[in-house]
């Protein structure tokens, strides 16, 4: 888990840790451990608040959770959903798992209560706004 | 059972030998044309009795400028990513940049009993499925014992 700040710092491991997690598959003898994919996402902060998009092709929005637990954290967790035909057998993969989950830590600053969540086109974009008090006031100088 | 992501055949356990293999030593032979492994967008293809099907994991592309062709046995996928945050104003800060934009381009050799004619291609919720017919003659057939 990681804060947001600290994602700019970390990307190169974050992006190695996508790709093996790409590859990897559920292992025949772990039928209750379920792997997950991390999904590729944006982040940018301006004055108003943070905006965060996330890659989730397939997903649809009754399988997407998108939640801040007490413990601060934000939480984004989905299922991916392609109909194929029936009979179909699997010839090459480079998506091995449908689930999706990432969390981030928020720091209290955002005003959770107004997070708002889009989905389209696979896409999720999320704005978390910063509380009121939080944002970034110019301070006038008085001279005499 | 029909299943997109978890094959268990022969065929991707080898597949997904080989990817480890290259990730180590850099480079078995593969494809001319197969991309570097975490290309975007992502690929899957299964094959049924009548069809192939192709699935790119596409999201945020815009269909007007989606591509697909068939040229020869060869189906590519091309189109263009727009960066999210196009509006970026002088304060804003990025922190992660991980999904893909830019121009892209895959290519996928399809196999000999391919009919080129029996192509449709569908876009939805970001992934693209493209369902490649299979010519009558290649089907499977039953043989009746005499």
């Amino acid at each position: 888990m990681q804060s947001f700040k600290e994602q700019a710092m970390n990307d190169k491991t974050q992006v190695a840790e996508r790709d093996q997690n790409a590859i990897a598959r559920r292992a025949g003898d772990q039928p209750t451990r379920r792997m997950t994919l991390t999904p590729a996402v944006d982040v940018f902060e301006d004055s108003r608040g943070i905006t965060l998009w996330a890659d989730l092709p397939g997903v649809t929005r009754d399988k997407l959770d998108v939640k801040v637990h007490d413990d601060g954290n934000l939480y984004i967790e989905a299922v991916a959903v392609v109909p194929t035909p029936t009979g179909l057998r699997l010839q090459h993969a480079e998506i091995g798992e449908p689930r999706f989950a990432r969390t981030f830590s928020l720091s209290p600053d955002f005003d959770t209560s107004k997070i708002f969540a889009n989905l389209q086109n696979g896409v999720l974009k999320l704005t978390l706004p910063r509380r009121d008090e939080a944002r970034p006031r110019q301070i006038e100088v008085q001279t005499n | 059972m029909s299943d997109l992501y978890s094959g268990t055949d022969l065929f991707s356990e080898f597949d997904r030998l080989q990817r480890q293999m290259e990730s180590l030593f850099g480079g078995l032979p593969s494809s001319i044309r197969s991309s570097r492994f975490g290309a975007f967008p992502q690929i899957n293809i299964g094959t049924t009795d009548d069809s192939i099907e192709i699935v790119a994991f596409a999201p945020g592309v815009d269909v007007a400028g989606l591509d697909v062709a068939i040229d020869r046995g060869l189906l590519t996928i091309s189109g263009e990513r727009k960066p999210a945050q196009s509006d970026a104003g002088d304060d804003t800060r990025t922190y992660a940049q991980e999904r893909f934009t830019g121009p892209f381009r895959r290519a996928i050799e399809l196999p000999q009993n391919a009919d080129p004619d029996k192509v449709q291609a569908r876009y939805t919720n970001g992934c693209l499925s493209v369902s490649v017919g299979k010519r009558e003659s290649s089907k499977p057939k039953a043989i009746t014992v005499q």
